[in-house]
């Protein structure tokens, strides 16, 4: 599928009009790719790997290793769609075999329909599909699939007065979805007791949000404390992200999960590298502290003129600015 | 997997050559900086080479008014004249292409005078 992408992308590139927009700027705000939620931008970019280490919510905990891959293509300026599956690896408690496997497909399609770069505001609207059946039940990959309306959403705080000051470096990220299992029970017959059960799958809220500093924003916009380049790439940030069951709860805990991710984010010219604690926010959400780091490569940057540009783009010829 | 494996270093090879998008490194008078004297010219130096028919700079005065003349860019820098300014606090705006054909934009004051 990969290779597939890469011909047809070949086979447009001719018809790409020479301006190419960006990964996720809006006006003079970057907004860096995100470890746990997802930017609000439609980019071409590739998230290989992300590493994830955490304890699970389950009682007693497992011990989670997830290792996860995500390829995102623009198909025109403003829509953009982005694959992904996450290989599991469980240790489980004593007594119990350590189990392996992929997790199900996941599929987002996304159009960025608002880009208001004077105000460094941007949303976008699109659907997350995780196919059924396409991972391992070991590792908790369902059969069913499960289908995520989402609106995403960034704002950089750059439209402040200059009065603000370092206010101004400041942005938000967020993202507001509903997740929509295709199948809304499922029957199972004990082996032992040959007694039905009857398992119900909630629909939930998903939803999170950034908060983020960025210096390269501080030193090209606000003020050049004429820090070291690496300081001056630097974007420290705060992640959030939760769940809580909104209907056919019935026989499920109803309480909200989700875990709080301070970390910082280095942005180099072609690249990121982005590294964040995992923090549960009660029992359900996990124990301890894990731990995520994700390389990100800007295929914008890196092939600016071949796949790194939209299939069909709808952007008007360059004008000068 | 092997396959992959390469191809992903190629990736990153790939990466280590490429050119970005056009970052604003520094520029004089600095960003958010004062100076005591009124600068004839204000230049930025840029982290990428420019289209020069697809970039430029201006500088407004705290009334939004344009007190400069003209940028030129040169490589990875744009030169901007501008009139005798008055002290004050003033605006510089800037959007420009990069040679593979990125946008990027920005704007900073600085201020002339204590």
């Amino acid at each position: 599928m990969f290779s597939r992408s890469l011909c047809a992308a070949g086979l447009v590139l001719a018809l790409a009009p020479l301006e190419a927009a960006a990964h996720c700027f809006v006006g003079a705000r970057f907004l860096p790719a995100t470890l746990v939620i997802d930017d609000p931008c439609v980019a071409d970019e590739l998230s290989l790997p992300t590493v994830a280490r955490f304890n699970t919510g389950d009682d007693p905990s497992a011990r989670q290793l997830d290792i996860s891959g995500e390829y995102s293509k623009r198909i025109t300026d403003t829509f953009g769609v982005s694959i992904g599956r996450t290989w599991t690896h469980l240790s489980q408690p004593a007594g119990m075999p350590d189990v392996s496997g992929f997790q199900n497909w996941e599929t987002t399609f996304k159009h960025q329909f608002l880009t208001d770069a004077a105000h460094e505001f941007v949303m976008s609207a699109g659907l997350s599909i995780e196919w059924g059946a396409t991972g391992s039940p070991d590792v908790g990959a369902e059969r069913f699939s499960v289908l995520t309306p989402t609106v995403w959403f960034g704002k950089g705080f750059g439209d402040l007065p200059e009065s603000a000051g370092f206010l101004r470096a400041f942005a938000v990220t967020g993202q507001v979805g509903y997740s929509i299992p295709t199948s809304s029970s499922t029957l199972t017959v004990d082996p032992d007791s040959g007694l039905l059960n009857l398992e119900f799958h909630p629909q939930f809220w998903v939803y999170g949000a950034s908060l983020q500093f960025s210096f390269p924003y501080l030193k090209a916009n606000v003020k050049d404390l004429g820090l070291p380049d690496f300081i001056n790439r630097l974007i420290p940030i705060v992640e959030a992200q939760f769940s809580t069951p909104a209907a056919n709860i019935d026989g499920n805990p109803s309480i909200t999960t989700g875990t709080v991710n301070p970390g910082v984010i280095y942005a180099a010219d072609t690249f990121q590298v982005g590294l964040e604690a995992i923090i549960p926010i009660n029992r359900a959400s996990g124990t301890g502290i894990g731990a995520v780091v994700q390389l990100h490569l800007y295929l914008d940057d890196i092939f600016p003129k071949t796949i790194g540009r939209p299939l069909f783009s709808t952007a008007s010829a360059a004008s000068k600015p | 997997m092997r396959k992959l494996l390469f191809a992903f270093v190629g990736l990153l090879l790939a990466g280590a050559g490429a050119r970005a998008h056009a970052h604003l490194d520094r520029a004089s008078p600095p960003v958010g900086g004062t100076v005591r004297t009124a600068p004839r010219s204000v230049t930025l130096w840029f982290s990428q080479k420019l289209e020069p028919s697809f970039s430029s700079a201006q500088v407004t005065d705290a009334a939004g008014a344009r007190v400069d003349q003209g940028s030129r860019v040169s490589g990875t820098q744009i030169h901007v004249s501008v009139k005798a300014l008055p002290p004050g606090s003033y605006r510089v705006h800037w959007k420009v292409l990069s040679v593979d054909t990125h946008k990027t934009e920005g704007s900073f004051s600085f201020r002339v005078g204590q």
